[in-house]
């Protein structure tokens, strides 16, 4: 009910015109279930999902803020790239893997991993294909997954639900972004 | 022939408007306000203002695939997600499934529908310009296609009418290239577009504006009354907005007709045919085809208002064939279906911009600013193309995303990207396409859709004199950016079809002679005086700014009209 009562409430501030149907209709948004919908076969081994979990965490580390791990991006991007990206990227991304099963990834302290990843960020520059290489997609999901998530979004930005007005201002030193 | 057997008081209205878009919403409010007992047919299923906008109070997290296409809506929204974000979970669900209603390019054409309450007025991007005295003209001068019946005078009140009601927010600029309208308070220009407008002034003597939105900076009566509500700076618009802050159908034009008491609206009824009455030579009513159960059943009235949009307009009146008709209804031109236009979209330059580090904004600007069009106007004369664009866009601060083409990783990474990035800046062009007879829809000869109505074809592309204004779009908007001192400035060209602006239009023109038009000057059918037609079909030409307040002023006009000749009984 908090989004309701914030709602609600920005209503009576603005004095704008709130009608008992808005309220309701408040309800059924926050009991809306989600649609279930199949993408094509993609899926990840186990030890690939770890690959994939702990360069997720090195490009958004746990900090005073939660990191990639905390807030589910590892699995979110499996998800996201069975749904939503097709064979060329899944192929790509296999192929990055499979890089990275080959310099024994996960045998590699937090020093080496580093280094791994700051090759392949500069390599990833010489790739000319049209395909998204697999640095780009793990890099575009880990901070969609993660900046978009809730704990994620909260930490690192000032959420503002209902702004309600809209406002020049100036900003203040080491402000945070707004996040709507 | 099917006569007015089954005529009784419950299938019988003083006015049947087909569709609930833009367009049909303000005929049957209109047509309601002037004492008219009014059926609305809509093909698609109900949704209902605030009730049934499902994603409008969702939070980021809440979406599953963040906003993103997924496979599965890219295939069965293979038409709509071709535009900007209009496959994302966020709204996939309020249009079409074209899957489920296909229709066949011959020619790509970008058609994008919204089968269901307020069609494409729920999803429209509210930016609302009067047209000028020459958009009226330029036919008649140019020797293009042919002239409009009408001229700028003969809607000028219209306008106002429209504009108080729908309630537009924007800046007086005195422009003859862009008429000042009744607007509520604008809404500011961000600093970094302040120094452009300035900057295109002093050195090109170009004015620039804030965009002209349908959105309610300061509620009126009028609006407060139908439930409306100010803007809230959310802009998650395309979502339906449970203020009923933007202008649609929903939150407007439908409310003021159930006010009336006199409006009915039939859902999931697909008019087949307008039916034709050979003996009174006036059309009786329209046939409709459900949806869902696939029943016909007939409705008559004294007068019918077509309101489905262009495409589907035109597809009515040729499916509509009598003894008087052969050809399709009132095509006696053979003009319906003919001279489809759009405003062509897609093109455009980037750039980034250094300093105004300490400038950010508070709430988010559903709008933009606005360039309006400054070629082949005054002194300027392109040699390689007639008419001209105007430019939609503007500048914001970089977000979180910048972090995808960015170097780096890491704790300082994540650190940094919870600041906001430096301003950047987009424009791009809405050009104009002239009437061609050829860029066309027309049914196919055999094909039939699921409810045996014959399928659409879409037969249209862009010619010479786009391909010439696309440049020019590209290459002034890179000379606009530079000049402004702005960084890295990058062309950008989207390949794309005709119909990705969304405004499509011309096929079932006004004109004064019926041999080469469809309509008359107050868009009734030439042949078949008490039918209107008062959607996109209608237009003539299509100027080069966005057309919705245009179809509503033409509408209220024609309503206005056909009730005064009702009262008459001239119709």
């Amino acid at each position: 009910m908090k989004r309701r009562e914030v709602i609600k409430n920005v209503a009576l501030m603005l004095g704008g015109v709130f009608s008992a149907p808005t309220l309701m209709a408040m309800d059924n948004w926050e009991n809306a279930t989600k649609p279930n919908i199949n993408g094509a076969a993609f899926s990840l081994t186990e030890t690939q999902q770890r690959i994939v979990a702990e360069i997720a965490e090195l490009i958004i580390p746990k900090t005073n803020t939660p990191g990639a791990k905390d807030v589910g991006v590892p699995a979110f991007i499996e998800m996201m790239l069975k749904d939503c990206y097709k064979t060329p990227e899944h192929q790509s991304f296999i192929d990055g893997l499979d890089s990275m099963g080959k310099v024994k990834f996960l045998e590699l302290n937090t020093d080496e991993r580093r280094g791994v990843l700051k090759l392949l960020e500069q390599e990833t520059k010489k790739i000319t294909s049209k395909t998204t290489p697999f640095w780009r997609l793990i890099k575009e999901l880990t901070l969609l997954g993660y900046f978009t998530s809730e704990a994620g979004l909260k930490a690192s930005f000032e959420y503002v639900q209902i702004p309600g007005k809209l406002e020049l201002i100036k900003l203040k030193p080491n402000q945070k972004a707004y996040a709507y | 022939m099917n006569l007015n057997i089954k005529a009784n008081k419950n299938n019988t209205f003083d006015a049947i408007v087909v569709g609930s878009g833009m367009s049909g919403g303000f005929a049957a409010k209109e047509l309601t306000e002037r004492g008219l007992k009014v059926l609305m047919i809509e093909r698609g299923h109900e949704i209902k203002h605030i009730e049934d906008y499902d994603t409008a109070m969702q939070e980021p997290w809440d979406f599953e695939h963040r906003g993103k296409t997924t496979n599965l809506s890219a295939e069965e929204r293979w038409a709509n997600s071709r535009f900007w974000g209009l496959g994302s979970e966020e709204v996939v669900n309020h249009l079409t499934n074209d899957k489920e209603n296909p229709y066949i390019e011959k020619r790509a054409f970008d058609w994008i529908r919204a089968y269901h309450t307020g069609g494409k007025s729920m999803h429209w991007g509210r930016q609302s310009y009067r047209w000028g005295k020459h958009d009226f003209e330029s036919n008649a001068k140019e020797g293009i296609g042919i002239d409009w019946p009408i001229r700028y005078e003969d809607l000028e009140s219209w306008y106002t009418h429209v504009e108080k009601f729908v309630g537009i927010s924007g800046q007086k600029e005195g422009l003859e290239v862009l008429p000042d309208g009744h607007f509520l308070p604008a809404m500011p220009l961000f600093a970094p577009e302040a120094h452009f407008k300035n900057k295109m002034m002093e050195r090109f003597n170009r004015p620039v504006t804030v965009g002209r939105v349908a959105n309610l900076t300061q509620p009126q009566d009028i609006h407060i009354v139908l439930g409306r509500a100010s803007c809230q700076y959310r802009s998650k618009c395309q979502r339906g907005c449970p203020y009923g802050a933007y202008y649609s159908s929903l939150s407007g034009s439908i409310p003021a007709a159930m006010r009336t008491n006199r409006l009915s609206i039939l859902h999931d009824s697909i008019v087949a045919e307008i039916i034709y009455d050979e003996q009174k030579k006036r059309a009786s009513g329209v046939r409709i085809i459900n949806q869902n159960n696939m029943l016909t059943e007939e409705y008559f009235a004294k007068i019918i208002f077509l309101n489905a949009g262009s495409i589907n307009t035109a597809a009515l009146m040729l499916n509509s064939k009598s003894n008087r008709f052969q050809n399709g209804f009132g095509n006696e031109s053979d003009q319906i279906g003919r001279n489809l236009m759009d405003h062509q979209l897609g093109s455009g330059a980037t750039a980034s911009i250094e300093g105004f580090e300490d400038d950010y904004v508070y709430g988010q600007r559903p709008n933009a600013m606005y360039i309006p069009r400054f070629r082949n106007w005054g002194n300027d004369k392109q040699a390689a193309y007639l008419r001209g664009f105007g430019y939609q866009g503007g500048a914001s601060r970089e977000g979180w995303n910048r972090g995808v083409g960015a170097d780096g990783f890491g704790a300082d990474f994540k650190q940094g990207l919870t600041k906001p990035g430096a301003w950047a800046i987009s424009i791009g062009g809405f050009g104009e396409i002239l009437p061609n007879p050829t860029n066309r829809i027309y049914l196919d000869a055999e094909k039939k859709d699921k409810w045996g109505i014959p399928m659409i074809v879409t037969d249209a592309a862009f010619v010479e004199n786009d391909w010439a204004m696309r440049k020019d779009i590209i290459a002034s908007a890179v000379e606009m950016l530079e000049t402004a001192g702005f960084k890295n400035v990058t062309p950008y060209d989207r390949p794309t079809h005709m119909g990705l602006g969304i405004h499509d239009m011309g096929t079932a023109r006004m004109g004064r002679d019926p041999k080469t038009s469809v309509l008359n000057s107050f868009n009734q059918v030439h042949d078949c005086k008490n039918v209107f037609v008062t959607d996109g079909a209608a237009m003539t030409s299509a100027s080069c700014v966005n057309p919705s307040i245009t179809y509503m002023a033409l509408t209220a006009r024609a309503a206005d009209f056909a009730v005064k000749a009702l009262k008459k009984k001239d119709l």
